[in-house]
């Protein structure tokens, strides 16, 4: 599994089990997706057969303003209700008893809503594109993490996406310089010299975003630029497939980051047990009939002399 | 095996050989105690001339030699931040298990990466020759450990980054 799927598939698996269930049962689930978005899946004991699922999403009112209103009412209009709750940023109900006929592509589609939320800066972008202004377009900035955030900006003949990313330690800094860099060479390779550019640069923030204020510059904050051209967003299918795929950017650096420290730890734990092994050899093998030998009272005769470790407890200070 | 990697090994193994040559020695400052001479340094005339056998200003050893103890540091090569990292993650892990690895010190010598402490009780439990074997085939080992780590996350990088940019083709 090297690419990450851009629907959320727990949400998806919870959705459709009580789509299909038999018998509705009441539920309360919370769900989590990147970018620490919380999913809610409720139904109230009264009424069994309606089921909310509430979405707490930290970035949500800047995302409102680039249009995702829109297409919350475009893609989910039938079940969009007001939040009863104020932590929770969209709520939509729906009701077991009048659900279309193909449940399956109803889950897939609800399990989708974090990604067509967040994709309202860049589908805003690309309109301003397609207008032909002059000028670049307006700097549009979706907070989605803790000082994480993603700036979407038009221009007249690219899209440029820029990823703050932060790397909370050290091994993560160094590593994730390595992946980074890795993703700004690989265009080099003919078979993808079709894809978008790829600008790297660590501490210093790129000229499209330096003027804004409280931009963290140091070693542990990654920039990456995405320069997308307008074969990337042209034609619909591929807007969209772009639209998944780069957001997904963050999760899919930081996840293979983690995935190579795994591997590396389990690399390591088999290299010391080999050491382990020559570090035995040296032992000589104990004669087992000298450790077998009894008194004759019956008991295990074992010589006295020379414990190993006992030069270690007397030591004390080292 | 680079040519200058033989001699160096090479160095190290005599110099090792010579230096575990020890014998049993209570203290003579306190009663009933017996502690590696190397580590306590309360009496200057048990100890032995420290060595330092070197490739270069980066890979070295270092032996300090007593009457009943030898104390065997490493530093080894850590061109990059990579390999600075995965040298300090492989040496912790190790030393975390230090308990496994009898002679293996928990903390290593300023300067050093890695420190070894052979005392007399391992001396006459273990065969001496193996010991030594130990310590020339980790220092062979480590190096080639730590430049296939790398290795190996470069490649991982690379097919990272062209199956994520071949998604927009």
């Amino acid at each position: 599994m090297i690419l990450l799927e851009p629907h959320s598939f727990v949400l998806e698996e919870t959705l459709l089990s009580r789509f299909t269930s038999e018998k509705p049962e009441v539920v309360d689930i919370k769900l989590v997706d990147f970018d620490n978005v919380i999913y809610h899946l409720q139904s109230s004991p009264e009424q069994r057969s309606l089921l909310t699922l509430s979405v707490e999403m930290t970035y949500f009112n800047e995302v409102l303003a680039y249009g995702a209103e829109e297409i919350l009412a475009r893609e989910y209009g039938d079940y969009m209700v007001p939040p009863t709750n104020s932590q929770h940023n969209i709520s939509l109900q729906f009701d077991l008893e009048k659900l279309p006929e193909d449940k399956a592509a109803l889950a897939k589609h609800v399990s989708l809503l974090k990604r067509n939320v967040l994709a309202s800066p860049f589908l805003r972008a690309f309109e301003y594109w397609e207008s032909q202004q002059e000028g670049a377009g307006p700097l549009m900035a979706t907070h989605y993490r803790e000082n994480e955030a993603i700036y979407v900006q038009a221009q007249q003949d690219r899209v440029t996406v820029i990823f703050s990313t932060l790397f909370k330690e050290e091994v993560d800094r160094v590593l994730g310089k390595v992946f980074l860099q890795e993703f700004v060479d690989a265009r080099r390779l003919a078979s993808i010299q079709n894809a978008p550019q790829v600008v790297y640069s660590s501490r210093e923030a790129p000229l499209e975003i330096r003027h804004l204020p409280g931009l963290r510059q140091d070693e542990s904050v990654g920039y990456v630029s995405f320069v997308l051209f307008p074969r990337h967003f042209a034609d619909p299918e591929a807007r969209e497939k772009t639209i998944s795929q780069i957001q997904l950017f963050r999760d899919y650096l930081h996840y293979h980051i983690k995935c190579a420290k795994a591997y590396m730890h389990s690399r390591m734990r088999t290299r010391v047990k080999e050491f382990l092994k020559v570090i035995n050899r040296a032992k000589p093998d104990r004669v087992t009939s000298m450790s077998e030998k009894r008194t004759a009272t019956g008991r295990y005769f074992r010589p006295q002399f020379r414990q190993s470790g006992s030069p270690q407890q007397v030591e004390g200070e080292w | 095996m680079s040519n200058t990697l033989r001699p160096y090994l090479n160095a190290v193994r005599s110099t090792l050989t010579a230096a575990l040559c020890l014998d049993n020695f209570a203290s003579q400052i306190v009663e009933k105690h017996n502690v590696p001479e190397v580590e306590a340094g309360n009496s200057k005339e048990v100890l032995l001339n420290p060595l330092i056998v070197s490739r270069n200003e980066n890979e070295q050893v270092l032996i300090e030699s007593s009457v009943n103890s030898v104390r065997i540091s490493i530093k080894i090569k850590q061109a990059d931040d990579i390999e600075r990292i995965l040298a300090h993650q492989f040496t912790r892990f190790l030393m975390l298990r230090a308990e496994n690895f009898v002679i293996l010190r928990r903390v290593p010598i300023k300067g050093y990466d890695i420190s070894f402490l052979v005392t007399n009780f391992h001396t006459e439990q273990m065969y001496k020759h193996k010991l030594v074997d130990f310590i020339i085939e980790f220092m062979e080992e480590v190096d080639k450990e730590i430049s296939e780590m790398k290795l190996s996350l470069n490649a991982r990088a690379r097919i990272v980054a062209e199956t994520y940019l071949s998604q927009f083709v």
